[in-house]
Order: C-alpha cells, then sequence, then structure tokens
C-alpha cells in the first residue's frame, strides 16, 4: 500500500535532524531548583560572614567577610528567593485553576442531576 | 493504545515497513486560559494510514489539530512525529518538512486568482509551473478557472484549491479539519474520493470531521472524540455502536 516510502523516509531523516528545545515545563522545574539552592547557598554564604566577622577583630578582614557573607549572601538570597515564589507560584496556580474547573463541572454535573431527578427523567 | 495499531489490518497487511508511527499524540492536555479542553488524548496516525477524528461539535476536534501541527502548545503531554518529540515545535518548522494542514475554512486568498494562490505556495521551493501541472491534472476545474478570482467560485472548488496549495508542498502527513464544512454532500463525496486517491499514494492522514458517515467509507481507523477525551477507537464498522451514542449523548461506555 505505501509507495511513498522513500518520501516517508526522507520525512523521518528530516525531523530527526530538527533541533529541538526541552520543554518549558522540564525548564520550570530547573530554575525552581535553581531558585532553591542559591537560596541555600546564599543563607550558608551569609551566616558564614556573620560568624567569621564577630571572630575577626581586623577590621579590613572583617569588610571582606561582610562584603561576602552579607551583601552577595543575601543578594544570593534574594535571587533564589524571587525564583522559587515565581516558579512554585506558576505550579501552584495552575493547579488551583485545574482544581476550580474541576469543582465547576462537578458542580454542573450534580445540578443536571437533581434537575433529571426532579423532573423524573431518571 | 498504540498496540492496536501495531497488530495486521482489515487487508492484512501489518506495518512492519515503518513501525514508528508517523504522528503521534500522547496524554495531550490542552488550554484556552484557564479552560482545558483536552483531558489527555491518546492517537496514533501510522504510516500510509487514514485515521478519522470523529465527534459532535465543541468535542476538541480542532483543538487536537491543532496541538498535532503544532499551531497550540499543549499544557501536558507529548507531540510525537516520526518517533521525535516535537513537542512546541512551531508549526511552520514542521509544515517545511511535510507535516501539512489544510485548515477549517480553507484559507484561501479570496482577492486572489486561482494561479496567483497556487503561487503561495511555491515557498516550499517547488516551481509555478510543476504545482500548477500537479494542481490541474488532479482538479481540472481549477484548470478552467486559473485566473479568476477564488473569492467568486463555489465552496467546493474553494476547497479544492486549498487541497491542492496542501499537495504541493509534497506531504508526508496531511491532517484536514471539517472538509465538509459549507458544502453540499455531492461536493463532500467528491473531495473525499480524491482524499482516497491521495492516501493511496501512501500519505499519512488525519481528517477532522464532523458528520462522520462522509468520511468513515475512505478510513482506515476511526477515532471518537466527545467532551475532550477519545471515547472509542477502532475500525469503522466496529465503532458504529459508539459513533450514534456519541452524536445521541448515549450512556458512557467507554472502550478506550
Amino acid at each position: 500500500m505505501n509507495e511513498n516510502l522513500p518520501r516517508v523516509e526522507e520525512f523521518q531523516a528530516e525531523i530527526d535532524s530538527m533541533k529541538v528545545k526541552a520543554s518549558g515545563s522540564a525548564n520550570e522545574s530547573k530554575l525552581l531548583l535553581l531558585g532553591v539552592l542559591l537560596g541555600v547557598a546564599g543563607l550558608a554564604l551569609a551566616v558564614y560572614g556573620g560568624i567569621m566577622v564577630q571572630n575577626d577583630s581586623n577590621q579590613y578582614n572583617q569588610r571582606a567577610f561582610m562584603a561576602t557573607g552579607s551583601f552577595i549572601g543575601i543578594a544570593m538570597i534574594i535571587a533564589g528567593a524571587a525564583l522559587f515564589v515565581r516558579y512554585s507560584m506558576a505550579r501552584y496556580l495552575r493547579f488551583w485553576l485545574v482544581r476550580l474547573v474541576h469543582e465547576s463541572r462537578a458542580n454542573t454535573d450534580r445540578i443536571v442531576d437533581a434537575i433529571e431527578r426532579g423532573s423524573g427523567l431518571k | 493504545m498504540s498496540g492496536l495499531f501495531a497488530t495486521n489490518d482489515g487487508d492484512g497487511t501489518a506495518f512492519e515497513s515503518a513501525p514508528v508511527p508517523l504522528l503521534e499524540l500522547q496524554g495531550i492536555r490542552a488550554a484556552y486560559d484557564a479552560i482545558e479542553v483536552l483531558h489527555g488524548i491518546d492517537l496514533v496516525v501510522p504510516a500510509g494510514r487514514v485515521v478519522a477524528l470523529l465527534g459532535p461539535n465543541g468535542a476538541g476536534k480542532s483543538t487536537t489539530l491543532n496541538v498535532a501541527c503544532g499551531l497550540m502548545r499543549p499544557t501536558a503531554g507529548k507531540l510525537l512525529v516520526a518517533g521525535r518529540d516535537v513537542t512546541g515545535v512551531p508549526a511552520e518548522q514542521l509544515a517545511r518538512r511535510g507535516l501539512i494542514t489544510i485548515p477549517e475554512g480553507r484559507g484561501v486568498f479570496p482577492n486572489l486568482t486561482v494561479r496567483e494562490n497556487l503561487q503561495v505556495a511555491t515557498y516550499s521551493g517547488r516551481k509555478l509551473s510543476d504545482i500548477e501541472a500537479m494542481t490541474y491534472e488532479r482538479f481540472p476545474r481549477l484548470g478552467e478557472r486559473r485566473g479568476q478570482v477564488v473569492g467568486t467560485m463555489s465552496g467546493g472548488e474553494q476547497q479544492m484549491l486549498a487541497m491542492a496549495r496542501g499537495l504541493a508542498s509534497d506531504p508526508a502527513v496531511l491532517l484536514l479539519d471539517e472538509l465538509s464544512m459549507g458544502l453540499a454532500p455531492l461536493i463532500v463525496e467528491e473531495l473525499y474520493t480524491i482524499v482516497g486517491h491521495i492516501a493511496s499514494t501512501g500519505v499519512s492522514i488525519l481528517v477532522v470531521e464532523q458528520f462522520a458517515r462522509t468520511v468513515l467509507g475512505i478510513a482506515d481507523i476511526a477515532a471518537i472524540m466527545v467532551h475532550g477525551q477519545i471515547r472509542a477507537v477502532g475500525r469503522p464498522a466496529d465503532i458504529e455502536h459508539e459513533l450514534s451514542s456519541a452524536y445521541l449523548g448515549g450512556e458512557k461506555e467507554s472502550t478506550q
């Protein structure tokens, strides 16, 4: 039946040669993970910087620890939190919308069922 | 579900020549903003077969087709073309490689002539003379009207032109959306005879139709879609009963 076999093979070869990007949801979970890692690393840096500032009486060293620990660490925490909130909220809102649609559908079914029972159709 | 298509079909031929289906939808979910309209569609179009996707108005058939051709990105699930995951690949890239859609409402330019409309199809790299020769051989009526403005032609002739333009791109997979829309039954029959001829050359075809009878004659596999889900898949003769119940709102006897 398939006279078109060379065309099919050509089509398969062309599709194989396509560069396909990873899907959006895969990127989303990677960015969510990056947000968590950034937050944890930033917190660790901030705590480390804080402890080192306390334990070092040299002002120059204290400034260096403040710069790495406090400023960079806090910046990482903020960036990580922003990524985490952005991508976890997207997931949550998507789930919430699906839940809303599901509930409204279930409600419609219940109303239709009640009307049918009331009018003696069932 | 792909197991169904991996077996022999009615005329005893198997799919060993091309075991990977040319088009496959796996667990496709799609939504228009917050409203989900496809709830996990699994559909397989094997190489060289005609698959009819049937169902009442609003079942999600055209959305399925839009996902299949890459026009719409699914919210979940995979679109596989020739066994490769191409979810999210733009429609024009798939079309360039041979996944051609003939849309609902024809999509021809009404204020251009037949010849000028065919000229649009030369983007695929073929010469206008070749496209014209192929078109007028397959659709002689378009040959008679080559200088006519398309908007003044009948619906059937416009649909023929839309098909001719799609075929000019040398499709490996052809997606047809509501070919019969707004056309007289005789014209629809004529168009489906042409689709049957195209299918016999080995092009894989997915046809979306609301009015089922017209397409069952040429389909190898039929799938019935209701409320965004595939309710039944099988050979046309086997799903007659399901078809009536889907259109008339009978009991859900899911055979998925």
